[in-house]
């Protein structure tokens, strides 16, 4: 890695502790600029724990989260600048209609209203949903719901993007698209850091992959790196270290 | 698993299903017993928040009980009846009341949640009632009116003590019953666009009964007339209100018949609300049924043109101005804000009406004593009631003010733009209940006095509401139903809801004083000298507690967020 310029997400020392279980120990991550980086891991391992504190959601016990340079909870305002998030289980203002949810976002950060207006009218266009009219964001299907989010999240031209389970109930199409976006975005020097539990998307679209389960980071690198010659799925449940195959049980299906 | 199967191969049948246990009310009251076991565990604060509020629950239980049953303890039979009747339909009447204007109801088992089992709609509603019954407010309400059947026993012996307790187990099923439906029934009527604001209406017209009731109070216990208060209590007892309760006096007078006749009276109002409630279960189950979308057609202007109300064109287009135009579109469109707005304006007429003209009518021969002093008074009260809405401001928001955590909006301007949109509902209603009591009291010159107070109470009790809802947050459910709050959550709103009362009416009350010193004078500066103290007080809690937000922001993110 470059060792030169800071990297565009840097993680030292997370630690997460909900009463007695620990969701995050230790977690140490760097995601060079202009990657697409994959986090990886099964249901429960501390992925939205992880991206949580990395974007200042949720105060982590110790250690600390850098975004291009800056301090997230030092520093705040520098470095949510830089940011632009979706995350997950977490509910927008669905009581606004798409476009107002947009302009909403975009004074939010700051922006010049007829930039706002320009493009939240490419955005709904590119992501067809134009045609939603004055519907509310909480009538929105599930797929709609999440464009509307990444909608949300790229409206100020961030430099890093962290998106938290963004193919999560997306429809084919939909999927289709938002890959198309993201890619053109790192295409044109931005960074994207998003979490998944979809090998198959992660093995198409990342350079850099990392493996995260019981709370600590276990392989992390570029794909070839983490792959080596296998698949990407047998590293991966190699290391999550989980059951593959049924035995005597189950005869009842 | 391939040796297994194959010597089933050639002939296929079906596996074989054990038919389905029935469900019965009791797994309903389990599972109600667990949600409530499971709440406490771990969390000091919430089993202290338990315990207080099961306290509270066991003095009222005590008091109904000595109330219900003085008659019999102090040997004054003819005091049964009145008590009775007028004591119990009170009962029922805060049942109603109180869930829809103060309180909500314990939706802890959310009939959405059952929607995908295989209940019949008796099963669920039996079922569903039945937990309901699981809670504080039940068991004090069981255990005061138990205060019926020692009065029954003392009067007319084992037979009439029975038919008492019928009554009261029947009294408690009606009460539980009728705020059941009635919550489900407005909380289908404000999810639906078309007729939701047909629901505020009524919800108003429902609130204004508080006054009638109130009225009647004081009207009891002003004139303690022995004959008029057995004559409304007889005729309360032949309604629904007091039905149940009186049948076992009427039992212990001798009056079988009657007794037999009023505890039907009961059964039968207990299964239309039974009947009622189910109809709106079933639009609940289905879910947050919005009457469908508003329809494809665009609109023209841009983005931010949308999001500005039309009222608002005056606002900069900044971070500022759209945070404010959120807010105020999200005081109408959020059915949770919207029943908190009418509740504000119901009783922001209703309790200065009563305070002020209601007392002329209750003192006999007229002598009325209305003075600026208890006007303002009144209005401290109302514009402490009316602040003490943003008491949970982000306990609205839920989760998704981690937009705004996103955005880096600092603690000072998102309180300053939350309290502005709220005061553009708030403000102009407030002058609306200034002019209705000075109309009403027929002394213009008192405007300034009401406006004043009004204005100087409710800038205090948002600076004190502020502090609250960053340190006092709690989530909300995610329903559909407004009413709806967590288990538990009843308590902790009241005790938060207190001390933002107490709070607010010690910072409010130097106006009340001076109006009381200062006389005459006082008709002159209170307008000016009650708006700025509002005004500045407001600034300067915005000021003081956006710092607090900025330091507790991600504290306060998780604490609003519903735990799934």
């Amino acid at each position: 890695m470059n060792r030169s310029a800071p990297a565009a997400l840097a993680l030292r020392g997370l630690v997460k502790r909900f009463d007695t279980k620990v969701a995050v120990s230790g977690l140490n991550l760097d995601v060079p600029v202009g990657s697409f980086y994959g986090l990886l891991g099964p249901n429960g391992a501390g992925k939205t724990t992880t991206l949580s504190m990395a974007v200042g959601l949720l105060r982590p016990d110790s250690g600390s989260a850098w975004v291009l340079g800056h301090d997230v909870w030092a520093s705040p305002l520098q470095a949510k600048q830089l940011l632009g998030v979706m995350p997950d289980g977490v509910r927008l203002f669905d009581r606004l209609t798409g476009p107002e949810l947009l302009a909403y976002h975009g004074l939010l950060r700051g922006m010049d209203p007829a930039v706002v207006d320009q493009r939240a009218r490419e955005l709904l266009d590119v992501l067809a949903l134009a045609d939603a009219g004055r519907t509310l964001v909480v009538d929105y299907s599930a797929g709609m719901k999440k464009k509307i989010a990444l909608a949300c999240a790229l409206l100020h031209s961030p430099r890093l993007l962290v998106l938290d389970e963004p193919f999560e109930a997306v429809d084919p199409v939909s999927a289709a698209l938002i890959r198309e976006i993201l890619q053109r975005y790192v295409g044109n020097g931005g960074t994207v850091i998003f979490s998944s539990h979809v090998l198959e998307v992660v093995e198409r679209l990342c350079t850099h992959v990392a493996i995260l389960a019981g709370g600590i980071i276990q392989r992390a690198g570029t794909l070839d790196e983490v792959r080596g010659d296998r698949s990407l799925e047998e590293v991966f449940v190699e290391v999550v270290g989980g059951r593959t195959a049924t035995g005597e049980e189950l005869a009842w299906l | 698993m391939a040796v297994t199967v194959a010597p089933a191969a050639d002939r296929v049948t079906p596996p074989r299903v054990d038919p389905p246990r029935p469900v019965r009310t009791r797994h309903f009251v389990r599972l109600k017993l667990r949600l409530m076991g499971n709440n406490l565990r771990g969390q000091a604060w919430r089993i202290s928040l338990f315990v207080l509020g099961v306290c509270c629950g066991l003095w009222y239980a005590v008091t109904g009980f000595v109330l219900f049953a003085l008659p019999a303890l102090a040997d004054e039979p003819a005091w049964a009846l009145p008590m009775a009747g007028i004591g119990g339909g009170l009962l029922v009447l805060g049942w109603l009341l109180l869930p829809l204007v103060f309180f909500g109801v314990d939706e802890s088992l959310d009939p959405a949640r059952f929607a995908l089992l295989p209940l019949s709609r008796r099963t669920l509603v039996t079922g569903l009632f039945a937990a309901a019954l699981v809670g504080t407010p039940a068991v004090a309400t069981l255990v005061a009116t138990a205060g019926l059947v020692v009065t029954a026993g003392a009067l007319g012996g084992w037979s009439a003590a029975l038919v008492a307790a019928c009554g009261v187990v029947v009294g408690l099923f009606v009460c539980v019953a009728v705020s059941r439906a009635v919550t489900s029934a407005f909380a289908t009527m404000l999810r639906s666009r078309r007729v939701r604001d047909l629901a505020a209406v009524l919800l108003a017209l429902l609130a204004a009964l508080l006054g009638p009731a109130q009225i009647a109070v004081i009207n009891a216990a002003g004139r303690v007339d022995l004959d008029a208060a057995r004559t409304v209590a007889r005729i309360v007892g032949w309604t629904p209100l007091g039905a149940p309760y009186t049948a076992g006096v009427d039992a212990a007078e001798g009056r079988a018949w009657a007794a037999a006749v009023k505890l039907l009276i009961g059964a039968v109002t207990l299964g239309a609300l039974l009947w009622w409630w189910s109809r709106s279960l079933e639009s609940a189950m289905v879910g947050a049924a919005s009457g469908g979308p508003a329809g494809g057609r665009s609109v023209p202007g841009g983005a931010v043109a949308q999001l500005f109300p039309r009222l608002l064109s005056w606002i900069s287009r900044d971070r500022y101005g759209a945070l404010v135009a959120r807010e105020a579109r999200y005081w109408w469109r959020d059915a949770r804000r919207r029943s908190n707005l009418i509740s504000i304006a119901v009783i922001g007429v209703f309790v200065p009406v009563m305070v002020n003209v209601g007392s002329r009518g209750m003192v006999d021969g007229g002598d009325f004593d209305a003075s600026p002093t208890v006007l303002s008074g009144s209005m401290l009260f109302v514009g402490t009631l009316a602040a003490l809405t943003l008491a949970n401001q982000f306990g609205f928001d839920g989760s998704a003010y981690a937009a705004n955590m996103i955005a880096g909006v600092p603690g000072r301007v998102e309180l300053r733009a939350r309290a502005v949109a709220f005061s553009l509902y708030t403000v102009p209603l407030l002058l609306a209940v200034s002019v209705v009591m000075v109309f009403f009291l027929r002394e213009p010159a008192w405007f300034g006095v009401a406006v004043g107070s009004l204005l100087a109470s409710y800038g205090v009790g948002l600076a004190v509401n502020m502090y609250l809802s960053i340190l006092g947050a709690y989530a909300l459910p995610e329903t559909s139903n407004p009413f709806a709050i967590n288990t538990g959550a009843g308590i902790a709103r009241s005790l938060l809801g207190f001390v933002a009362i107490l709070a607010t009416a010690v910072l409010g009350v130097p106006v009340v004083v001076a109006t009381a010193l200062l006389g005459d004078l006082w008709l002159w500066l209170a307008l000016p000298v009650g708006a700025a103290y509002g005004i500045g007080a407001a600034l300067l809690g915005a000021y003081l507690a956006g710092d607090v937000l900025d330091r507790r922001m991600p504290e306060l993110l998780l604490t609003v967020t519903p735990r799934r």
